[in-house]
């Protein structure tokens, strides 16, 4: 990229600094806008992430290590999704194509866990370029359609004509991953100050892989690219116009979430130490889908959230002793709930009480407490009238009538 | 001399043919007007030129600055050094105003497309020069696109495109939904940029305010040139003003 871009994001940047006039409000949210203090902010949350998911939520460590990788996958796949717009309904083909390749890599070239990570993920940008050659040709549903139909390929592929390297329907089982750079056992456990935090490597290794995902997703959408990419989902039409090669960005992005999906897929090879022929199945691509939207598409943090929320209540509601046989009804329920309330995802939820706060904080400094509290006041009155006048609606839509 | 030169081109839109036989010229350093009513075929000449399909051209050729141009993509075409400010909302609402002057940028980095061989010809105007020039932008540079006002965003749009390159700017009703007192502020912008060295082919519907301003003047009517000539020429023709355009 040329330095001219970057300068002037600068020049906006500092701009936006200067408009800052103190006041915690303007601070905390001026620290939010830096890169760094996202990757810092990851950081804290990884790391005290399993702490609290197993004492207060009944978690575990390995769950939580499968949050991780599956909101590596969702985080990569909102940039297709959320901030480009294309609906994929094929990403199992990158996730579960990386897990198989990682798997194979390990067992037959080398079992070093970075290799094994590296080779999986390249093999997923490898067949993103292929498969998003030939999907990207059309858009919306047809898109959608396409990519479909490849993942479908994939999984019967490896199902049969491939089972002698796949190991068909029994999943691939011989994995072999060595130590972390020769001297580091990624299932043992870990060294004195990490055992406050958590319990094994495994979880250390996947958690530093998370955190340098969600800073190079962070960089990719604060470059020249991010801005095209939401420029393009904006308007492809007027995009194509100004002059940007409109297909080949968005082959970009399909291979940078694809990038992100194979990471997510040789971590979990590395983590199962065994790849099933289900991660290449197309509800698996459903399920990316339905984590990312749940979280917040266009979001970069709103993923995370949603991976965890879907992996917890197929993993920890389903053990519930009443509800546990209906999860899968509690996720649609939840799924619609969150939709509906929150058209953004958890995470647009998250940001809208955040800016209701801030907003009344700023309004307490400035008209002091008393004006705050009868403004408060109001609204209130004002939100609960306009319900009851909704509901009072309701007989008169239902059955036509006037009854206002 | 001729910057831009339209010869004898036919467009069509699947089978309807729907530019006929389109000659035009744009010289350089003028602001040449394309007038005409709805459904003439002003938008459809100017995708033409900027090389966005549909329509394809199937006969003539279009030489800008003495290069054949015609159906080359239009990432190729800005290259070039022509930047077009499209019709509607013609910025990015999503997209911070500074974002907006940043897609500029992409457009002329190499890394754009796969197929470019050429480098940018022209220069464009800096990012500083840019919000001299509309220091209303200046002052919402971290603000969204979508929160300006009509005349703003025109603005922006037209402020992208002199990011992009500052040889030929081609505007598609410019005038489009805006206030009286804001066309004349539009108006004013563009003259300044003529005045400056850009070369502007101006396609508008609103042809008083055109021929305000124009130099020259080109009237299609159902994808045919019918008029062509000085805008005072123009503006004395009351048979072509009345038959054509109702003015």
């Amino acid at each position: 990229m040329s330095d001219e871009p970057r300068n002037a994001t600068a020049t906006a940047a500092t701009d936006a600094d200067a408009e800052v006039t103190g006041g915690f409000a303007d601070r905390w949210a001026s620290f939010r806008d830096r890169e760094i203090s996202t990757v810092l902010l990851t950081v804290v949350g990884v790391a005290v992430f399993p702490f609290l998911f197993n004492n207060f939520l009944d978690g575990y460590t390995q769950l939580a290590t499968l949050m991780l990788i599956y909101g590596i996958f969702a985080v990569g796949f909102d940039i297709l999704l959320g901030y480009t717009g294309l609906l994929s309904f094929g990403h199992a083909v990158f996730f579960g194509g990386a897990a198989y390749a990682a798997g194979i890599f390990s067992a037959s070239v080398s079992s070093s866990p970075l290799l094994v990570l590296f080779a999986g993920t390249a093999f997923a940008v490898l067949m993103a370029w292929i498969v998003g050659f030939l999907s990207l040709r059309r858009g919306g549903i047809y898109f959608a359609i396409l990519t479909l139909t490849f993942g479908q390929m994939s999984f019967y592929l490896a199902a049969s004509p491939l089972a002698f390297l796949t190991n068909g329907e029994n999943g691939f089982t011989s994995v072999d991953i060595g130590h972390l750079l020769g001297v580091i056992d990624i299932h043992g456990g870990v060294p004195f100050p990490l055992t406050m935090l958590v319990d094994n490597m495994l979880y250390v290794f996947v958690a530093v892989v998370t955190v340098l995902s969600v800073a190079m997703a962070n960089r990719i959408l604060h470059s020249p690219y991010g801005t095209v990419f939401r420029a393009i989902r904006e308007n492809e039409r007027r995009a194509e116009f100004v002059g940007l090669d409109v297909w080949r960005y968005k082959l970009m992005a399909f291979i940078i979430s694809a990038a992100f999906a194979g990471i997510a897929g040789s971590l979990f090879t590395i983590e199962g130490n065994y790849v099933p022929l289900q991660s290449l199945y197309w509800t698996e691509s459903g399920r990316i889908v339905i984590m990312t939207v749940l979280g917040g598409v266009g979001s970069l943090f709103g993923p995370l959230f949603g991976a965890g929320l879907y992996l917890y209540i197929e993993n920890i509601v389903s053990g519930f002793e009443t509800l546990g046989p209906f999860w899968h009804l509690i996720l649609g329920i939840v799924f619609v709930v969150a939709v509906i309330l929150f058209p953004n995802g958890i995470w647009g939820g998250v940001e809208y009480g955040q800016d209701r706060t801030m907003a009344a904080i700023r309004f307490t400094r400035e008209n002091g407490i008393k004006a705050a509290l009868r403004y408060a006041l109001d609204l209130t009155v004002q939100k609960v009238k306009a319900v009851i006048q909704k509901i009072r609606s309701v007989p008169a839509r239902l059955f036509g009538g006037e009854g206002k | 001399m001729t910057l831009l030169d339209v010869d004898n081109i036919n467009g069509y839109y699947g089978e309807s043919h729907i530019i006929q036989d389109v000659s035009m010229s744009v010289d350089d350093g003028e602001i040449t007007a394309l007038l005409g009513r709805n459904g003439a075929g002003k938008t459809s000449t100017l995708r033409c030129i900027s090389g966005a399909t549909p329509p394809d051209v199937r006969s003539g050729t279009i030489q800008f600055d003495e290069t054949d141009i015609t159906n080359d993509p239009p990432e190729d075409i800005a290259v070039r050094g022509i930047s077009l400010v499209p019709e509607e909302r013609r910025v990015f609402t999503d997209l911070t105003v500074a974002e907006n002057l940043h897609l500029a940028d992409t457009v002329r980095n190499k890394s754009n497309t796969w197929r470019r061989k050429l480098d940018f010809r022209d220069e464009g105007m800096s990012t500083e020069e840019i919000y001299e020039y509309f220091p209303r932008l200046d002052e919402r540079r971290s603000q969204k696109a979508g929160t300006l006002s009509g005349g703003e965003q025109q603005m922006l749009a037209i402020a992208r495109a002199l990011h992009q390159s500052t040889d030929l700017l081609m505007l598609d009703e410019p005038y489009e939904g805006l206030a009286p007192q804001i066309i004349e502020s539009v108006e004013n912008a563009i003259e300044r940029i003529s005045e400056d060295g850009t070369t502007i082919l101006l396609v508008e519907q609103n042809a008083v305010a055109a021929m305000k301003i124009a130099d020259r003047c080109y009237v299609l009517d159902r994808g045919q040139v019918v008029f062509e000539g000085p805008a005072e020429e123009l503006q004395n023709d009351q048979e072509t003003r009345d038959k054509y355009l109702g003015v």
